[in-house]
């Protein structure tokens, strides 16, 4: 989070080269997926039709599974989740907050649950130990006190960004390369093999042709379109989750209910804010993560159970995700119960495809044994059987001897340099004019959801209220060093600003009730009434030509 | 028990406007505010109404009047009394406005590199009334290192023609940014130490003197200079008299980003306006309680630190503000609540209150949402308006009367001003709770 390590994420590409693998989808299954094949000795080529992370991964709630959640039902999930859990504590310290977690029982949650999980816990070795129920209520005042068992668990606070940077600069550091808003448009194929992949350049349009002796999807609930374009037969079952932030960390721990999992009923503590996942819906389209009034609802009267007081704290947005869940068998299964397990399919078998692989299922949490198991079958295919270095060898930013990411760090940081006087663009998150210039230095070309990504710019009770312009000064100042005309420099900081509050509102509008209906209210008053956002968005008046 | 002839919540522009004028009629009258108002965000321009098509202020509020379930329809024919009697207030207080609201819409550029239709502005922002020159420049100089204005994108931004909305603009933009003395080993400049700074005349001079050279480095010919609104604050007029004289140019004060230092020069000259003339101001002292008997308010208690304060009051005036204002609140089951009398209140569904392309100022229907009044600012009930006013001493002035569309209807200062004006004129004349009545009202009952 603070130690975030340089990225590498590439801005253009260039065709004549022939890549030993071709990985689809930035995530963090793709980012872990480029890690493992580069560090097998394989140079891979991973592109993304967005930024990285904005799929999926970054669209959860930020919590490092114990693997308590699974105990119960999927037990091979809940190993996976314990075991990949210890391996992140040690090579990934910078993204993780050492929250711990607890699963509580409230008077809602039916005794046979709870008593048996405990030893479903020590059944999937998941670490897991009973606390007074005082006591954690003096830790974590703002829980219902009604609540009646507590067991602790190692769960934790996992950021997805920085992770998936850490994976990239590894990557690249060995020949690899990543490329962020390229999108695969159609496959060309000889027989039973993918021979290159046409790649989009989203902002210029200009259609690329990539050569990959392997081929691999990581495109998780967007798999089954890459599928289709190859020719292959892949049927995902996106499972949509909403997630509510909350403007302040009412619990500095992981609170989980201690029941069958349901709906609303895990708060995470991120950063400055506090997140409450999540639904769980079928939806068709992996791109429909629309929220309705009734999702907040529902997830409020939940999230009730384990705060009471809940439904007037101050929301700051809701947002969705979709999972990537694979259904291999028969249709209409409740999207809850579709497995959180992976799956590697070999499309050679299925589809005589013989060098074209998708991974499906899983989660955040276990996304490096997921990119481990994908490389293995890929490796076989290639016929390479270098060992598997990930899980020792930590990730760049991740060297022994550091310390977990802490909330305070970012704030000791700037102390640290400058006396807290640091030059604040973002004042909710701590983000100063040099970490933005540093930012629009290294991922130039980028938009400001790009800089939020790398920085948190925008994310704190204001939502881009204040920050967004000055953000888009510094795009400005930068766009007229580096290259373009006078007339684009206007355009593309209008474009910024618009885009960004565009982004950051919609979050707000299905949540949007006391104080932040005011907020929003009070930044539409200034942005619209003070400053006239509106003539920056609209178009006409004679051409955008310099006047 | 202290008392008051009216009690004035809010501390924004409506609320002080009032005060200031119930004042004038003689009234003894208090303000009681939580905490500063909206004015503090202001940028300058007295926004009184823009409609499609139309071209004048004046114009637009006849629009709008057109519409029964607008403030305009009640208050259209106080606009320009009420836009006269500030236009004196605001001269007598060295910071005289320029234009009327039969002038033409102008556009004037913002800190963010938009513009925003104006009519009447404050002296700082008046050489944007006069259309541009052939050949004419707009130079936007900023102080180096300030993070709410970046010459380089406002500039860039302004060279849009579709930026200026089909109004008249320069022919060329330039954006320079210029060292101040003092400033460049400062960060977290803020644009309230800016103006504090302008307000000092030794610091000044060099200062402006800085900015005539990088304004004169950009070359010759017809020009007027784009500066952030920060040239003083508390003694803006004289800092502005400085600028222009050192300067040597027509110079355009540019809104920024909150908070904003046109507003608070203007909060600045209403609570002098309103002290002068015998009224108090109590801020930080946010209403908890309010004692009623039928349809009169008899007091006001107020909570601040540890005692409650209360006032016998022969009317009260909300001037809280709408949900920006804190005088609603939306509550998550869709009610929309008055926060001082618990009023009945109207405006859209839950579903509808922020809906559609958040970039268009009509995604937000919640806006329309407020008071609904009779002709004498006497708060009704919306379900039952031929009932009569809720309650006789009660007026409802600026953001929280229902029907007004602030954000695309730009009315939200002729308002303010109209129902100021229109409010201390009925409690003057004695539509219930006239001035004068407080020693006249029944003595309390029991508190509640």
């Amino acid at each position: 989070m603070t130690a975030s390590p340089p990225t590498a994420v590439s801005t253009t590409l260039d065709a004549r080269i022939a890549w030993d693998a071709l990985v689809i989808g930035g995530g963090a299954t793709g980012a872990g997926l480029l890690r493992d094949l580069a560090r097998r000795g394989l140079r891979t080529l991973l592109v993304d039709r967005s930024d990285l992370g904005t799929g999926t991964s970054g669209r959860y709630h930020g919590l490092l599974h114990s693997g308590g959640r699974y105990v119960a039902k999927d037990p091979n999930a809940a190993r996976e989740c314990i075991v990949e859990n210890r391996v992140l504590r040690r090579i990934a310290k910078f993204a993780i907050e050492d929250t711990g977690g607890y699963f509580v029982a409230t008077p809602d949650d039916p005794d046979e649950y709870v008593d048996a999980f405990r030893e479903a816990c020590a059944a999937s070795d998941v670490d897991c130990h009973e606390v007074e129920v005082a006591a954690l209520l003096r830790r974590v005042p703002t829980l219902n006190p009604a609540i009646r068992r507590a067991f602790a668990v190692p769960d934790a606070a996992v950021e997805p960004w920085s992770l998936i940077d850490a994976n990239v600069a590894d990557a690249v550091a060995l020949g690899s390369r990543a490329l962020a808003y390229h999108r695969v448009v159609g496959f060309e194929r000889s027989g039973e093999r993918i021979l290159a992949a046409r790649v989009e350049d989203v902002r210029s349009g200009t259609v690329h042709r990539v050569m990959a002796a392997q081929v691999v999807s990581a495109a998780g609930a967007w798999g089954g379109q890459i599928a289709a374009m190859a020719g292959a037969q892949l049927t995902m079952a996106p499972g949509k989750g909403t997630m509510l932030v909350f403007n302040q960390r009412m619990t500095d721990a992981i609170i989980n209910r201690c029941h069958k999992p349901g709906d609303g009923d895990i708060m995470v503590p991120v950063g400055t804010v506090a997140i409450l996942g999540t639904t769980d819906i079928h939806v068709a389209d992996p791109d429909d993560w629309a929220i309705t009034r009734d999702e907040v609802d529902e997830l409020l009267d939940e999230g009730e159970k384990l705060f009471p007081g809940l439904r007037r704290m101050r929301l700051l947005r809701a947002y969705g995700g979709v999972r990537p869940l694979y259904d291999p068998g028969e249709t209409g299964t409740e999207s809850r119960d579709v497995t959180r397990a992976h799956v590697v399919l070999d499309h050679a078998a299925r589809d005589g495809l013989s060098n074209f692989t998708s991974i499906v299922g899983g989660k955040l949490t276990t996304y490096r044994l997921m990119a481990q198991d994908t490389a293995d079958v890929v490796c076989a295919k290639a016929g390479v059987t270098t060992a598997v270095s990930t899980a020792d060898e930590p990730l760049p930013g991740g060297e022994h001897g550091q310390r977990f990411h802490w909330l305070g760090g970012r704030l000791a940081a700037h102390e640290a340099d400058g006396g807290g006087d640091a030059d604040l663009i973002c004042e909710c998150e701590l983000v100063t004019r040099s970490m933005l210039e540093e930012v629009l230095e290294r991922r130039w070309p980028c938009s400001l959801d790009d800089v939020r990504r790398a920085t948190r710019l925008g994310m704190g009770p204001c939502q881009g209220g204040f920050c967004t312009f000055r953000a888009a000064g510094a795009v400005a100042d930068h766009a007229a060093r580096v290259a373009g005309s006078q007339a684009e420099v206007g355009k593309m900081t209008a474009t910024a600003m618009a885009e960004f509050i565009r982004e950051r509102q919609r979050g707000t509008q299905p949540i949007a009730h006391g104080r932040q209906l005011q907020e929003a209210l009070i930044a539409a008053g200034f942005q619209w009434g003070t400053l006239g956002l509106d003539s920056l968005v609209r178009t006409g008046g004679g051409g955008d030509g310099n006047g | 028990m202290a008392t008051a002839d009216v009690a004035i919540i809010g501390a924004g522009l409506a609320g002080l406007a009032t005060a200031v004028r119930l004042a004038e009629h003689g009234a003894r009258v208090v303000v009681l505010a939580q905490g500063n108002g909206a004015i503090h965000w202001a940028g300058g321009p007295i926004d009184v109404a823009v409609a499609p098509g139309v071209d004048t202020p004046a114009a637009a509020v006849g629009r709008l009047a057109s519409n029964p379930a607008h403030p305009y329809a009640v208050l259209a024919d106080d606009v320009p009394h009420a836009l006269g009697w500030f236009g004196s207030l605001v001269a007598e207080g060295d910071l005289p406005h320029a234009g009327s609201p039969g002038d033409p819409f102008r556009a004037l550029p913002t800190g963010i590199g938009g513009t925003r239709p104006v009519a009447i502005v404050p002296n700082g922002q008046a050489a944007i009334l006069r259309p541009w020159d052939p050949g004419e420049r707009l130079v936007v100089v900023g102080p180096a290192g300030f993070k709410d204005f970046w010459p380089l994108a406002i500039a860039a931004s302004l060279r849009r023609p579709s930026v200026w909305g089909g109004l008249d603009r320069p022919e060329r933009v330039e954006g320079v940014s210029v060292e101040l003395p003092g400033l460049a080993a400062r960060r977290n400049l803020n644009a309230l130490r800016i103006a504090d700074l302008f307000d000092d005349p030794a610091w000044r001079r060099p200062a402006l003197e800085a900015i005539a050279r990088a304004v004169d480095a950009t070359g010759s010919g017809p020009l007027r200079v784009g500066l952030p609104a920060v040239v003083g604050c508390r003694d803006h007029g004289a800092a502005l008299r400085g600028a222009l004289e050192v300067v040597d140019r027509p110079i355009v004060e540019l809104p920024l980003v909150p908070p904003g230092i046109p507003g608070i020069r203007l909060y600045g000259l209403l609570r002098d306006a309103l002290r002068a003339r015998g009224g108090r101001l109590l801020l930080g002292e946010p209403v908890v309680r309010v004692e009623t008997d039928g349809r009169r308010v008899l007091s006001v208690a107020t909570s601040a630190a540890a005692r409650s304060y209360v006032i016998r009051v022969g009317s009260l005036v909300l001037a809280t503000g709408g949900i920006a204002g804190g005088g609603l609140v939306g509550d998550p089951d869709g009610r929309i609540v008055e926060t001082v009398l618990g009023l009945p209140a109207e405006g859209p569904p839950i579903d509808r209150w922020m809906t559609g392309d958040p970039l268009d100022p009509g995604s937000m229907p919640i806006a329309l949402a407020g008071v609904r009044t009779d002709g004498e600012l006497r708060p009704v009930d919306p379900a039952d308006p031929g009932a009569g006013p809720v309650f006789d001493n009660v007026r409802v002035v600026g953001g929280l009367l229902a029907g007004q569309r602030s954000l695309a209807e730009r009315c939200g200062d002729g308002i303010a001003l109209a129902s100021a004006w229109r409010a201390a004129a009925s409690i003057a004349t004695g539509g219930g709770g006239a001035v004068g009545t407080a020693a006249a009202v029944p003595a309390p009952g029991g508190s509640r």
